[in-house]
């Protein structure tokens, strides 16, 4: 079977198949491994609509900046002397240096290596050297010199946002569904939450979107990381003084569990926690149910797992991840993680928080190394292109699923597309579909846009 | 202890610990370590700032009892660990190795480290400074704090305790 962009165009009715009521949902292996696709996802889906770019807490100070990315474009982000911050592209006008080298620091302005332009925090150019004595053309009065600003730039409650392109709906109105799961971290602390310093990078040799599926991805659990649930049941049963969650709990037949999808490719997955007094958040209850109420501060002790599409990602168990993807090439990704945790918490909490997040994620930790050789596993066994096109990894839950919000959605008040909620051993997969579905509405949309009129 | 002493000491166990390491025998290395010890692996804050403070910042790796420790072991050694699975090759070599401290009960050492590891068919290396801090316990030097600072965080897939 030759990729598909060999012979007829691609077409994403092709490259995912939805049909839930006829009991079809399954995604053409293309979708990982073909490298014409890839440009494709880049362009119509990342560098076309809504990205995660970094959490205002990332640049604290004024003055603070940081380079992320849209896609493959490199950006930078400036919060100027007054504290307002700033999304541009890290490019000089002049001829198209970086003008910014560093991941991240503190600075008044970028100074091009180049020739020297410069460039305030708000992206103006403040200088264009010997400018006088350049004998330019008229028309280089009205030339635009800044550092180009992002088309729309907007802040979610301390999640910062960025667009290429003007013609997306509104932050709130593309987040709608997701952003309760937002609100559950940043309401946490009356402070609102806060980027813990120490960031991880590292890559896998992987498509992106095995660690798009991955967290959400409860069947896994059992099978991938049996090494850290045996870890967790010997620190219960030798009576360690450090704990962290038990993933054997997630799997019981007794633990309920949702998953969701949601508008604009986004979803969520909860599972009951059998033991929330592991969290450090536990440790604030009462003063939590007085702050947000029962339900709300229930719900922030169960496991929630959720994906903003297309790069950010949330692993909420006993501590909490941020979890940025870059995809570098079809079989190659860059991820960057952040702890995360409420502000002005208590330093015993904090520190319990840390080293949960320590122990379970990052290239570091106990889980996540397991994650990420699976993902090139997957990723080696999928140059098996004499094998079927497709294969039978978005199937549980089929015959569950509803349309809207079932009952638990609508207790806590959140619209989703569709809900497979039970006992958690049903380990869903129709939670991917959504972003597949927004994934393939992109590329439809990309595609017709090119079609000359 | 004099320097000259300390140095020959010192050496001697960090060179013992990376080869215990390259030649997988972990309960042996594990046995390096004070019950006490304190193992870190720092993370970045930035490209020039390492975290400072691993109760208040995100480290790579940390841990201040030895059975912390002996979980990763454990994982290592038990097969169920799909990252473990097949094992790198690995070389550590040792080098620069300064006393920065010695006295007859505890010696403090800065070296550095590279690490080369061979897998799947590709090659790849860690690099960066050991800080050790040795104890004497019952006529046996041991270690009782280890510092790696791992220069090189940009992380292909994964970092583990026998990588660095």
């Amino acid at each position: 079977m030759n990729a598909i962009h060999e012979g007829a165009p691609p077409t994403p009715d092709r490259l995912v198949h939805d049909d839930p009521a006829a009991g079809v949902f399954n995604v053409h292996r293309d979708v990982y491994r073909d490298s014409a696709l890839f440009e494709l996802e880049m362009r119509y889906v990342f560098e076309r609509h809504w990205v995660f770019l970094a959490h205002e807490t990332q640049v604290p100070k004024p003055l603070d900046y940081l380079a992320t990315w849209i896609g493959r474009q490199p950006v930078l982000l400036h919060r100027d002397d007054k504290g307002k911050l700033s999304a541009f592209l890290n490019v000089c006008p002049h001829k198209g240096a970086a003008v910014c080298q560093s991941e991240s620091g503190n600075r008044k302005f970028h100074v091009c290596p180049y020739h020297g332009w410069t460039f305030d925090a708000r992206g103006d150019c403040v200088l264009v050297k010997d400018r006088a004595q350049g004998a330019y053309p008229a028309h280089f009065e009205q030339a635009d010199t800044r550092l180009p600003p992002l088309a729309r730039f907007g802040n979610y409650r301390g999640f910062l946002f960025g667009s290429l392109n003007p013609d997306v709906p509104p932050l709130e109105e593309h987040l709608a569904g997701i952003s309760v799961f937002l609100d559950m971290i940043v309401d946490q602390s009356a402070d609102g939450t806060e980027v813990i310093p120490g960031r991880s990078y590292y890559t896998f040799d992987a498509n992106w979107k095995m660690q798009l599926e991955n967290c959400l991805d409860a069947y896994h659990l059992t099978s991938t990381h049996p090494s850290f649930m045996n870890i967790a049941a010997s620190r219960a049963s030798g009576g360690s003084s450090f704990r962290n969650i038990d993933i054997a709990d997630f799997v019981q037949p007794a633990i309920p569990s949702g998953s969701y999808t949601f508008a604009n490719g986004h979803a969520a997955i909860w599972i009951e926690t059998a033991n929330p007094e592991v969290r450090p958040l536990y440790r604030q209850y009462d003063a939590l149910v007085g702050r947000v109420g029962r339900e709300r501060a229930d719900m922030m002790l169960k496991t929630i797992n959720f994906t903003v599409f297309p790069n950010l990602q949330f692993s909420c168990n006993a501590c909490i991840q941020m979890r940025v993807m870059r995809p570098l090439s079809v079989d190659q990704t860059e991820m960057r993680s952040y702890c995360v945790g409420p502000s002005g918490e208590p330093a015993d909490q904090r520190k319990l928080r840390i080293h949960q997040f320590e122990d379970f994620f990052n290239p570091t930790g106990l889980a996540t190394p397991d994650d990420s050789r699976v993902y090139e596993s997957v990723q080696a066994g999928l140059r098996a292109r004499s094998a079927p096109d497709v294969g039978l990894g978005h199937l549980r839950g089929l015959a569950q699923v509803i349309r809207g919000p079932d009952d638990f959605a609508q207790r806590i008040g959140i619209t989703p597309l569709t809900s497979a909620s039970g006992r958690s051993d049903m380990q869903d997969e129709t939670v991917f579909h959504g972003s597949y579905r927004e994934w393939a509405r992109r590329i439809r949309a990309g595609l017709a846009s090119e079609v000359p009129a | 202890m004099n320097p000259d002493q300390a140095l020959v000491t010192g050496s001697a166990l960090l060179y013992r610990q990376g080869r215990l390491l390259d030649e997988r025998r972990w309960q042996d290395w594990l046995a390096l370590f004070t019950e006490d010890c304190r193992y870190w692996v720092p993370a970045w804050v930035s490209e020039q700032r390492q975290t400072e403070d691993p109760d208040r910042e995100v480290s790579l790796i940390y841990y201040d009892l030895r059975s912390r420790l002996a979980d990763r072991v454990w994982r290592v050694e038990s097969g169920t660990s799909v990252a473990s699975d097949p094992m790198p090759r690995t070389c550590h070599a040792i080098s620069n190795i300064q006393v920065d401290a010695a006295d007859d009960s505890s010696i403090e050492l800065f070296a550095c480290f590279r690490v080369d590891y061979h897998w799947r068919a590709k090659s790849d290396a860690f690099f960066g400074h050991y800080r050790h801090t040795l104890r004497r316990e019952d006529g046996d030097w041991r270690i009782a704090r280890q510092k790696i600072s791992v220069l090189n965080d940009y992380i292909p897939t994964l970092l583990d305790f026998y990588l660095v």
